[in-house]
């Protein structure tokens, strides 16, 4: 079966020329929401992949792919990880074993799991949306390179998060945390508070960005306790600060940030 | 600073009796103590202080030094000396032979480098052409080399066992243990008993056939082999199904290195999952001698006994745990025993001369069993096998503890061990047979315990399997321990730390961040006078001691 198709999808290049076009329509035939190639890719992905990332991509012992991807991985190198390992600890998916397609079909079964629900569309006031966004979320959230840092990075969150997750996050920041943004106070031995976001941590020391985003390393043995804050420093629009409608505007503008270039 | 002619100096073949004056100090005579290791060395174990014979330090498993210059109370002195980089992407999981001022050691790729003891140095540097299509599931690792006279051994991730002149790192034989191209690769380090060199394989995940190899240490002439799944006919066979050849994809890999006994004259070794990974659908039975303990006669490799930790394994809990062999008291009797915390969540102490259980208690956090019974089967609790649905079950496939050594410090009476506290809701569906491709029919969704996910290093007292102290991680860690007459342990974190422990207590005295996860286990030795200590970190090696002034007495 795969073998056959294998040499039908060969035959195919042959036909059309083998070109770098036809290589290029065949893979935007598979990732551009062809159904059949999403199955084959969700058979193939629990097959071959969930072993080690995970049946949902998040990550057993290998990494969180729906993280990877939200990172901003480029197509191109997701096919060359696959194919060459590129030095990671992940096994080499040949050509011989895995055809090009098969890689393409895997990628368009990982971004679904990435976007889950991302294609509900949303009617609302996109420009509006952008006018409510650079009141009162950029001070904490940077889009292209414009705003605060004590929230994550938004230029791409639209291809990240489905309409239905973000409004629910707008209204509720505090249901869960992205890594690296997990609240915190440190309470430091002469009683001294620091409030602000988690970056790293080990046993011995905590990297942490507070509320006046000074980046800062502390030891432990410098500080009296570290309280888990159950709050994001987000705070939570309610319907008496953001109407449903103004909701509305707000996340159908950020459905709008898509910006595909990888992170620097 | 010695310097570069120093360097050139060692390349030559007379370099290691140099470093033999060097070391020796006074009263210098043309005829230094052989470097030739005899198997009498290898018996000998850690008590000559200037070496480290074999992955465990010796054949007990123990992996605890005599060694008491750096104490509890200077170990906060205990500063770097040099840092060896391999300048290669991949890490070490090994850990280094130390021989006269040098140590030898193998990394990511099967490259391996012999080193001067005193700067990080490289005198040799070895490069294996592995072939494309290697697979293995979980790193391309080595845990190390073996060593009898003068010659290095090391298996290969495309599953050849490699003889090397330890002068100069040259192939003297090279043996092939099995297929590459159906996923039989070697990480292990080998084990050397008497005239034999001894090595497991990898490949669980891929529907291997797992075995124990013996080769004759001068010729690389195969002198037996043990398969861990036994053919119709053999006993065991009968714990797999009548109706399918499910035992010759049955899995069983040896991939971390067994202990020794001598008086017994036993191997103990530790085999992996059984295959399909997590669907035993077609594999009804307990599928021997998956996830056990073998114990084979060290010159036949005839299997003396068996115990299995985990019958019908289909949460991937390999027992490929390095055996400890201890002599403890149990109810009032001096027993010889071996030591094991199971990747299953269980501690087990077995009876070395009979396999039976003496003591099976939890140690972590387990719910698809909650208690083993007297005649050493677990009590599998139900809604626990994998299936297309999922079964959400603790330990993960992970497992509450792996691969990394544990040690265990006689004179405390404790085990130490690098514990991980995590769920996982295992899936499973059926699998066909490719050779080379994922036989684990089935995947996993980690899932957070109700107290997190997170490792520790814990203290056990074997006579009880009771906890005597923990120390938590911010994450779950893959860091072996290694202990010290003084009263030390000495294990690292994920999150890069090299860390020095009070035994007694489970107290942190001095840590060191080297820069990147821990995979290895440390190693120490004594050399001019001072007791250093190795860790291998990412692809770096750092060596400490103490400065002068703790030195002198």
């Amino acid at each position: 079966m795969q073998l056959a198709w294998k040499l039908t999808f060969a035959l195919l290049l042959g036909l059309i020329g083998a070109g770098t076009t036809a290589a290029q329509d065949a893979r935007r035939a598979i990732l551009d929401g062809n159904p059949e190639a999403l199955k084959r890719g969700s058979l193939l992905f629990r097959a071959r992949c969930s072993g080690c990332h995970g049946l949902d991509a998040k990550g057993v012992s290998g990494p969180d792919l729906t993280a990877v991807l939200a990172a901003g991985t480029t197509e191109d190198r997701f096919f060359r990880v696959v194919r060459t390992g590129q030095g990671t600890d992940m096994p080499r998916f040949g050509s011989d074993q895995t055809a090009d397609s098969q890689v393409w079909e895997i990628l368009a079964h990982l971004r679904s799991l990435s976007q889950a629900g991302a294609s509900e569309p949303i009617r609302g006031n996109a420009e509006n949306g952008a006018r409510i966004f650079r009141t009162s979320c950029t001070g904490c959230h940077r889009v292209n390179g414009v705003g605060g840092a004590l929230g994550p990075d938004l230029s791409r969150v639209g291809s990240m998060r489905s309409a239905t997750a973000l409004m629910a996050k707008v209204r509720d920041p505090n249901k869960s945390h992205v890594p690296g943004f997990r609240p915190v106070s440190v309470v430091l031995n002469d009683g001294r508070r620091i409030r602000g976001v988690v970056k790293n941590e080990d046993a011995f020391s905590i990297q942490i960005l507070d509320v006046s985003e000074r980046i800062q390393g502390l030891s432990k043995t410098g500080v009296r306790e570290i309280v888990r804050e159950p709050r994001s420093p987000m705070p939570a629009f309610g319907a008496d600060r953001l109407s449903d409608s103004d909701l509305r505007d707000l996340v159908s503008h950020l459905m709008t940030l898509r910006n595909n270039t990888p992170a620097s | 600073m010695i310097g570069s002619g120093y360097s050139r100096l060692l390349g030559t073949v007379g370099a290691v009796c140099v470093l033999g004056l060097l070391a020796g100090g006074a009263a210098v005579t043309a005829q230094q103590p052989s470097n030739t290791i005899t198997f009498q060395d290898l018996l000998q174990g850690l008590k000559d202080p200037t070496r480290w014979l074999t992955f465990s330090g010796d054949y007990s498993g123990q992996r605890h030094s005599p060694l008491t210059q750096i104490t509890p109370e200077n170990v906060k002195h205990l500063s770097p000396q040099w840092t060896f980089q391999t300048d290669t992407p991949g890490k070490f999981e090994a850990t280094p032979i130390v021989l006269d001022g040098v140590l030898y050691v193998t990394g990511a790729n099967n490259l391996a480098w012999a080193l001067d003891a005193r700067t990080g140095r490289t005198i040799w540097r070895y490069r294996r052409d592995l072939p494309d299509g290697v697979v293995v599931c979980c790193g391309r690792v080595n845990r190390g080399f073996g060593i009898l006279g003068d010659t290095l051994y090391m298996a290969t991730l495309d599953a050849h066992l490699l003889a090397m002149d330890r002068k100069t790192g040259a192939i003297v034989w090279d043996a092939v243990l099995g297929d590459y191209k159906a996923a039989y690769s070697s990480t292990s380090a080998p084990l050397v008993v008497k005239d034999k060199v001894l090595i497991g394989m990898g490949g669980g995940e891929y529907g291997v056939r797992g075995f124990i190899d013996a080769y004759d240490a001068k010729t690389g002439k195969r002198a037996w082999r043990f398969h861990t799944i036994p053919a119709p006919g053999e006993p065991g066979n009968d714990s797999w199904s009548k109706d399918n050849d499910s035992w010759a994809t049955g899995g069983g890999a040896t991939w971390q290195i067994g202990s020794y006994d001598p008086e017994l004259n036993l191997v103990i070794w530790g085999t992996g999952n059984a295959g399909p990974q997590m669907y035993g659908g077609d594999r009804p039975g307990d599928n021997l001698y998956a996830a056990s303990f073998v114990a084979l006669d060290a010159d036949t490799g005839k299997v003396r006994w068996h115990f299995q930790f985990t019958p019908h394994d289909v949460w991937d809990y390999d027992a490929t745990h390095v055996p400890v062999l201890a002599d403890i008291m149990l109810n009032g009797q001096r027993r010889k025993v071996v030591l094991n915390a199971n990747r299953n969540g269980f501690f087990y102490v077995l009876d070395r001369e009979t396999g039976k259980m003496l003591l099976g208690k939890p140690f972590a956090n387990t719910t698809w069993a909650k208690e083993i019974g007297a005649d050493g089967r677990p009590k599998v609790l139900p809604n626990t096998i994998p299936t297309e649905k999922g079964a959400l079950v603790c330990p993960a496939a992970a497992g509450a503890t792996n691969f990394m050594t544990p040690s265990y410090d006689p004179k405390l009476g404790l085990l130490f061990i690098t514990a991980r506290e995590g769920c996982m809701t295992f899936y499973a569906w059926k699998v066909d047979y490719v050779a080379g491709d994922s036989f684990r029919g089935g995947a996993g969704v980690a899932s957070e315990p109700a107290g997190g996910t997170y490792g520790a290093l814990r203290a056990i007292d074997p006579t009880t399997g009771a906890q005597r102290w923990e120390f938590r991680y911010t994450s779950p860690t893959s860091a072996g321990v290694t202990s010290t007459a003084s009263g030390l342990v000495f294990t690292g974190d994920n999150e890069g730390n090299f860390i020095a422990f009070d035994g007694r207590t489970g107290k942190s005295l001095w840590h060191y961040q080297t820069g990147s996860g821990i995979y290895a286990s440390a190693t120490t030795y004594m050399l001019d006078g001072k007791q250093h200590i190795v860790m291998p970190s990412g692809a770096t090696l750092t060596a400490f001691a103490l400065p002068d002034a703790d030195v002198q007495r």
